[in-house]
């Protein structure tokens, strides 16, 4: 660092090299604080080993071939090449999203009615409700699909039980496409309403009672106040749900692969991104191209993210 | 200091407590044993019994939950912390790659025992380099279930023998489903589902994706991948099939209420069945396969290199697999044998009332015995998901057969060369 340009800056005269100096300053730093930094290591010893390690180490399995006992042996870019170029992994993708774009706008449009509804003064028994909204996200979600699964179930399930008593002929929904996803949608809207709508309430209960008021007197209406207050108050918190719904909606897994197996089912319409990575690495047993997918998904999530962030906050309205 | 360096050395303890490094505390005389299997893979009765047997030896019988072969490839990955004995389920050729993470049973004397074991089943334990990996438990010879009621109402030979002398071919099991379904006005199905008849004509043959040197023989006429594939495509093309994926809640219910009349299956379908259709008792009976004998599944025991007692371990599985221990596990939790002296035993020959008070050990022991030696390879099961989810577009979303059969050969040759 011995440019000169950094010459003109006021440093304090000293004969001794700078970066050593810095360096034991900051080691005696550590050392005056030892206790405190004792204290703060669990945390990152456990986050070193349970969280960091499997992070570097999937990495570089991304680059190896490995059938996870025997040798493992370098790819190069191989791995991600074949999953660029498997349809299949292009087929898991567009799976996650359909379902993703089927599950999470009803959801977060329900968990919005719902929380509203919970906010409003003319409800009674609220506890009791929000405890309800909020008990589908406590359940087993394998018990869950089971259920779902005798629900849509193709010959003798219960929908087509309501459908045969109206007349109308049974469909066998985990036959087709768009029956798994719908069926995979309605669980996890089923499940996750509820959790939003708690947050949203929070977020209700946060805004200030005196907009309202001012808006009141101002003659605004219910509708106007809703969607001039509300909405923008609540832009925050709808981001953070959009986001974790979309974290959520990509690493869907359970649910399918309870309901329709290891495959995805008839056609692969339930094969979402992660139940590819569970096939390919702990069915088939390539772990290297495991990791790759993993890395893949990092890569989308972040791109969805980034998306999502910019279509929330995107409007300038919010002042 | 002295508070700083207690700290640290409890934060130590605390780790080496968590990471599990506690337990290894072997100091006795007695030698311990390891054993890793899954629910009712072995008899638990009969593990305790080995500790009388052999005195010395302690046996720690582990049953391992969830995804067992998951399990044991971590720990063969990871290289220690493994058990000295453990299961193998039919996938024993994925681990032939790694052969050399078991001990060669034939140096321990396996040798000597293997005139006592179906000849099939025993090759499947040996590696095509000649190394012995895995030591037999059961089988699963297949052979046809029917319902002998809706088959003698719809004009059909009922009578177990009868039905294999008049169904022995695939063809002529379509021909009789046609008649059957015909007679029930379609209400009742021939057979459950066409990636079984897929499976099942494959385990017919001694010939199925791979040669023994490891290549690929799908496309050669030896190989019975595309028979399979063909005569399963005319199954779904005849309308015989119910559609209804094997032991489902849809399959439970379709076999409950008599809408299915057949379908080929090991003799641990047995279970199943009664367990999925109850209401059905005493209709069923069993019948030599259309097609000829099979076997699905069947698991096996291996001693890991990893072992201080291999010899030790070999003498406990001999033990636990010899012909009259076997017999016991077969009236005790259903393992049908893999020695050929207790396929004559007497409990192969007592009536079973779900099945019309027939002796259904007879069908499926003499199944067993004309079982065709066949090499699986390690992609076997990888091959086979590719098939059956063609298959499955085929049989219920009508997908071109001709097209499903391109698809599937060109999905098989890329994942052949990953």
């Amino acid at each position: 660092m011995d440019n000169p340009l950094l010459n003109h800056t006021p440093v304090e005269h000293k004969p001794v090299p700078k970066k050593s100096k810095s360096q034991d300053r900051l080691s005696a730093q550590i050392w005056k604080h030892r206790k405190e930094y004792l204290a703060i290591s669990p945390f990152y010893i456990l986050f070193a080993i349970f969280g960091l390690f499997p992070i570097a180490f999937s990495m570089f399995l991304s680059f190896q071939k490995w059938d996870g006992i025997g040798e493992m042996t370098f790819n190069g870019l191989n791995n991600y090449q074949f999953m660029l170029t498997d349809p299949e992994f292009w087929r898991a993708v567009g799976n996650t999203l359909l379902i993703w774009i089927y599950s999470t706008i009803p959801m977060l449009f329900i968990a919005l009615v719902v929380a509203f509804l919970l906010n409003a003064s003319f409800v009674r028994f609220r506890t009791f409700f929000r405890i309800g909204y909020f008990l589908p996200n406590v359940t087993s979600l394998v018990a869950v699909a089971i259920v779902f699964g005798t629900v849509f179930s193709n010959n003798y399930g219960l929908l087509n039980y309501i459908l045969s008593l109206f007349g109308l002929n049974s469909v066998e929904w985990l036959n087709k496409t768009w029956g798994i996803q719908l069926a995979i949608s309605v669980m996890v809207i089923w499940r996750w309403a509820g959790y939003n709508a708690i947050i949203y309430l929070a977020g209700l209960q946060s805004i200030p009672t005196v907009l309202y008021e001012a808006a009141k007197i101002d003659g605004a209406s219910g509708i106007q106040s809703f969607f001039k207050i509300t909405i923008p108050n609540l832009r925050p918190i709808i981001l953070f749900t959009v986001i974790t719904s979309t974290i959520g909606g990509m690493q869907i897994f359970t649910e399918p692969q309870v309901l329709v197996g290891n495959d995805g089912g008839v056609s692969g319409g339930g094969l979402t991104i992660v139940l590819y990575l569970y096939r390919e690495a702990f069915v088939n047993n390539y772990f290297g191209y495991g990791a790759a997918v993993g890395w893949g998904m990092f890569v989308l999530i972040a791109l969805f993210s980034i998306v999502n962030w910019k279509m929330v906050q995107g409007n300038p309205s919010n002042d | 200091m002295n508070t700083r360096r207690m700290v640290s050395l409890g934060l130590l303890i605390l780790i080496l407590l968590i990471s599990g490094c506690a337990g290894t505390t072997s100091s006795e005389k007695t030698k311990t044993l390891t054993l890793w299997y899954w629910n009712r893979s072995l008899d638990d009765e009969l593990i305790k019994s080995v500790e009388q047997k052999f005195p010395g030896i302690r046996i720690n019988a582990q049953k391992i939950g969830g995804d067992f072969k998951s399990k044991l490839k971590t720990t063969l990955a990871a290289g220690s912390g493994g058990p000295d004995i453990v299961a193998f389920n039919d996938w024993v050729a994925e681990l032939f790659t790694s052969s050399d993470r078991f001990y060669d049973l034939y140096e321990l004397g396996a040798k000597e025992i293997e005139p006592d074991f179906l000849d099939w089943k025993w090759k499947l334990g040996v590696t095509p380099e000649g190394s012995m990996i895995a030591l037999p438990i059961d089988t699963g010879p297949t052979a046809l279930y029917y319902r002998a009621d809706l088959f003698e109402e719809a004009g059909l030979p009922s009578e177990p023998d009868d039905v294999y002398a008049q169904i022995n071919t695939w063809d002529q099991y379509f021909e009789a489903g046609l008649k059957l379904q015909e007679h029930f006005d379609n209400k009742v199905k021939m057979l459950d589902n066409i990636t079984n008849i897929y499976t099942q004509i494959n385990a017919q043959s001694d010939h199925i994706y791979f040669a023994e040197d490891g290549s690929f023989i799908g496309e050669s006429p030896e190989s019975s991948m595309k028979t399979a594939w063909d005569t399963a495509v005319t199954a779904s093309q005849m309308k015989l099939s119910a559609n209804t994926t094997t032991s489902s809640s849809e399959w439970n219910a379709a076999m409950n209420n008599g809408r299915i009349a057949s379908f080929v299956g090991a003799v641990w379908m047995k279970e199943i069945l009664m367990q999925a259709a109850p209401d059905t008792s005493g209709k069923w009976k069993v019948a030599r396969a259309p097609g000829g004998d099979g076997n699905n599944g069947g698991s096996f025991l291996a001693i890991m290199k990893t072992s201080k007692y291999p010899q030790e371990a070999f003498d406990v599985m001999k033990y636990i697999q010899n012909p009259e221990n076997q017999v016991q596990s077969f009236k005790k939790i259903n393992l049908f044998p893999s020695a050929t002296e207790a396929l004559d035993a007497p409990v192969m020959k007592e009536t079973e009332e779900f099945f019309g008070n027939q002796a259904t050990g007879e069908v499926f022991s003499e199944s067993a015995r004309n079982v065709k030696p066949a090499y699986f390879g390690g992609k076997y099961a990888n091959l086979n998901g590719i098939v059956n989810r063609e298959l499955s577009s085929v049989a219920l979303e009508g997908k071109n057969p001709d097209k499903a059969w391109k698809d599937a050969l060109a999905r098989v040759k890329k994942e052949l060369l990953r």
